[in-house]
């Protein structure tokens, strides 16, 4: 979990061109938007298609992004539990 | 009368010129933009999602602005400043960038963030929320680089009665390592004289190889 953890880190911030942000900035449990990395709705939709395009899961409601996207640890165990590729 | 001299800001992608005074930086391209940022401006991260089109233009915006005073973003010329931009190549930069995201249908994953600079003058709206400018904000796409037409929607941008200030300026970004600006700002007495205006801007143009 913790390689599975470091490489969606990695994508999120490739896909969210936070060009001065970290892997090991990133609190594994920290919220992603609003205070955390300070990412808008944009980058929500950004987190969207990487999870369809790296991990084959397609999101019926988006408005569930706000739940998946709570922090990088609740977005990876999502991840783990209904990806596809 | 005497003649107008503007202050000014050049980019291209190999200089970057403050009013003839060249800044240092070691690369070129997109990266020399980079690298300009974190040198000189470095406090809003939300330069790096930019397009080509609007890193130039939010660089070129903020060197100016620190050269004629401005000491923190939103503390002057505020409500009462417009934006006013001209180029040819409008939003073909991003436009190709992201096209190339829906271009393989069995890769087909179109980009929101690319999506949101499929417009030219987006440029002029991440200036005025990096500046809190409340005033008129437009993006002429025009067939060529013309001092004369420029002053002239320049002028017309005072005729509100309201306006103390344009930033104004050419921007145009053919893919994202090929660019050119330059800006400056305009008050309503710079624009009185629409004839003096044009040969002040056709000065900069003629000193920025526009």
């Amino acid at each position: 979990m913790e390689e599975m953890i470091l490489k969606l880190k990695q994508e999120i911030i490739e896909v969210l061109n936070l060009e001065d942000v970290k892997p090991e900035d990133i609190d594994n449990d920290a919220p992603l938007f609003g205070e955390g990395l300070g990412l808008d709705s944009i980058d929500a939709l950004e987190l969207i298609v990487l999870m369809e395009k790296n991990y084959g899961i397609k999101l019926q409601d988006p408005a569930k992004g706000k739940e998946i996207f709570k922090s990088v640890n609740v977005m990876a165990d999502y991840i783990q539990k209904n990806r596809t590729k | 009368m005497e003649d107008l001299k503007l202050k000014y800001v050049y980019i291209d992608r190999q200089h970057a010129c403050v009013d003839g005074v060249m800044l240092e930086h070691e690369s070129q391209g997109g990266a020399m933009l980079s690298e300009l940022y974190r040198a000189h401006i470095g406090d809003w991260p939300k330069f790096f999602k930019m397009d080509t089109l609007s890193k130039v233009g939010f660089l070129a915006s903020d060197l100016l602005l620190k050269a004629i005073g401005r000491e923190k973003p939103g503390e002057e010329y505020t409500s009462d400043c417009a934006v006013v931009l001209f180029g040819t190549t409008a939003s073909l930069c991003a436009d190709r960038n992201y096209q190339e995201t829906i271009q393989d249908a069995d890769n087909y994953y179109p980009s929101p963030a690319l999506f949101v600079y499929t417009l030219p003058n987006i440029v002029t709206g991440e200036i005025a929320i990096r500046n809190r400018f409340r005033g008129e904000t437009s993006f002429y796409v025009v067939e060529k680089a013309d001092a004369a037409q420029m002053a002239f929607h320049l002028a017309c941008a005072f005729d509100d009665d309201v306006t103390a200030g344009v930033l104004a300026g050419w921007v145009d970004s053919r893919h994202n390592d090929d660019f050119q600006a330059f800006f400056t700002m305009v008050t309503r007495d710079d624009a009185k004289y629409t004839d003096r205006l044009a040969a002040a801007i056709q000065t900069i143009m003629d000193n920025s190889n526009i």
